[in-house]
């Protein structure tokens, strides 16, 4: 879908950054099919930079692997897998905490998993050119509630109930790279209860 | 901004701080608060000499939250057009002096986790007033400052006395050497280098950074390029219909203004790429000598940038 907000993450596919010293890679679900083309590229590159390459990744919540990715690459650097995107993202932060200047990051999966990986990423002070982001899987939005600042979570809708005050939302394309989600604004606020058709936008 | 727009200083205070630098000190004439600017800001000098107006980039080194004076320090160049050697020569207290307003290229990047500052001699004037932007100490930093020796060593009292144990001396005549691999290889995410000093400096910092995968937005430089002397061309400014000469010694924007025409500007250094100029017609080449343009804007011709960069030219029309 267009939309003319500016705020609105582009992503585009993942390209191995082989001007960067060091590789981290996160992946959830169908996205790390995306970090193994990544790896290829990288091998082809320099077949050593893999030494300096870590991979984090989880399945998607629902169902697990297919079968295990990652082992065709030896010598890497470390391969981890998780549970969830909050063990894994757990565990990018203590890896971002000792990494030095010269360090890449590649994400792939779920729109809110990029967005809480960026989110992390710019903590530590990564720029955009540090950073390159693909969007496989979900588009279901975080979505920050600007009246009571509550966030509700995998909204699919272009309406939603907030989680914290139970307003009725319109979810905007206005994005909060600080707060990892979308705006959602009161959807009724000039007539109470008259809202537009619920549509689900975002699958 | 409005370059012609210019603010008369009269100067309060001169020192001689090494052996080639002086250091001085300006204040409003009017006797009110000069504009406000922040860490890594520079001005334009202009100086009315005998024969022509000079024009130079200086960075600001006081304090940005004093704004009853700015200090400058200028280096005494030795194949100078003479800008630098005018205000060693002939400024002292009392003498008065036109300045545009301050315009920072080489400002803090606000969101860093740490600062890596390295300066190389006359090249620490910007970021003695980062420093001063520093003082709240919100952000770590480190400053490495290489300087041919002791006595060439400008502004170390007050280096100590704002970053103390962050401050790292390299002095060439005890052999002392500024290792960039080894500090550059190992900074923590989100560290942000700023060089200002010689080419030379700034080329291996440049070089170095690249070596060991920082990326451009973290790489910051400041360095103004005296527009280099070479051979005598003409240019006709399209829009204004005149024809200006180009001497040897005077630099593509200085004869286009001394013939009466504006060409904007912030840094008259190749730096800010304020005075971009469209090339409509040359038969020869043209000399760039900016850090504006990418090599394939260089080879296309297609614009020049006036304040450095030059022609080997029978013909050359410029948009102006």
């Amino acid at each position: 879908m267009l939309s003319g907000v500016k705020s609105k993450p582009v992503y585009a596919p993942l390209v191995a950054d082989t001007g960067g010293r060091y590789h981290l890679l996160l992946g959830m679900g169908e996205g790390n099919a995306s970090l193994e083309r990544v790896l290829r590229e990288l091998y082809a590159d320099r077949p050593a930079s893999l030494q300096c390459t870590r991979v984090l990744f989880a399945s998607p919540p629902a169902g697990g692997l297919a079968d295990k990715p990652f082992q065709n690459f030896d010598g890497l650097q470390s391969v981890m897998q998780f549970d969830g995107s909050a063990a894994l993202l757990e565990r990018a932060r203590a890896v971002l905490e000792q990494s030095l200047m010269g360090t890449r990051l590649y994400v792939a999966g779920p729109e809110t998993f990029i967005g809480r990986a960026v989110q992390l990423a710019a903590a530590f002070g990564l720029s955009k050119d540090e950073i390159c982001a693909e969007h496989v899987g979900s588009s279901a939005r975080r979505v920050h509630c600007v009246h009571c600042r509550a966030s509700t979570e995998e909204v699919r809708t272009n309406i939603v109930r907030c989680a914290g005050c139970s307003r009725w939302l319109s979810v905007r394309d206005h994005y909060s790279r600080r707060l990892a989600a979308y705006m959602g604004v009161s959807a009724d606020a000039e007539v109470p209860g008259e809202l537009p058709p619920i549509r689900e936008l975002y699958s | 901004v409005n370059s012609a727009q210019t603010l008369p200083v009269i100067v309060t205070g001169v020192e001689q701080v090494t052996p080639l630098i002086k250091h001085f000190t300006l204040a409003s004439v009017a006797g009110e608060a000069l504009p406000a600017f922040s860490g890594g800001s520079h001005i334009i000098v202009v100086m009315r000499g005998e024969t022509r107006i000079h024009r130079n980039p200086y960075s600001l080194l006081g304090s940005p939250r004093c704004l009853d004076t700015y200090e400058i320090a200028v280096r005494r160049m030795e194949d100078s057009r003479g800008g630098s050697h005018h205000l060693h020569d002939r400024i002292e207290v009392g003498s008065r002096l036109e300045i545009a307003h301050p315009v920072n290229l080489f400002g803090l990047h606000k969101i860093a986790r740490k600062h890596l500052l390295i300066a190389g001699g006359v090249g620490i004037t910007p970021i003695l007033a980062q420093l001063e932007d520093l003082q709240d100490g919100a952000i770590p930093y480190e400053l490495h400052y290489a300087a041919r020796s002791p006595q060439h060593a400008a502004f170390t009292r007050r280096l100590n006395k704002r970053a103390g144990a962050r401050l790292r001396m390299y002095y060439g005549s005890a052999g002392q050497r500024l290792d960039l691999e080894a500090l550059l290889s190992s900074q923590p995410l989100g560290t942000h280098v700023y060089a200002c000093g010689p080419a030379r400096l700034i080329d291996a910092v440049l070089a170095t950074a690249r070596k060991f995968g920082w990326p451009d937005s973290h790489v910051h430089w400041e360095r103004f390029a005296a527009p280099p002397v070479g051979d005598a061309f003409d240019a006709y400014l399209a829009r204004s219909r005149v024809t200006v000469h180009v001497p040897p010694d005077r630099s593509l924007m200085e004869s286009i203004e001394a013939a009466g025409v504006e060409v904007p500007y912030l840094c008259r250094g190749g730096v800010c790429g304020f005075c971009q100029t469209r090339v409509l017609e040359l038969e020869g080449e043209l000399v760039h000598n900016d850090h504006f343009l990418s090599e394939a804007e260089k080879t296309r011709a297609a614009s020049v940038m006036p304040c450095v960069s030059r022609a080997r030219c029978k013909r050359l029309v410029l948009d102006l």
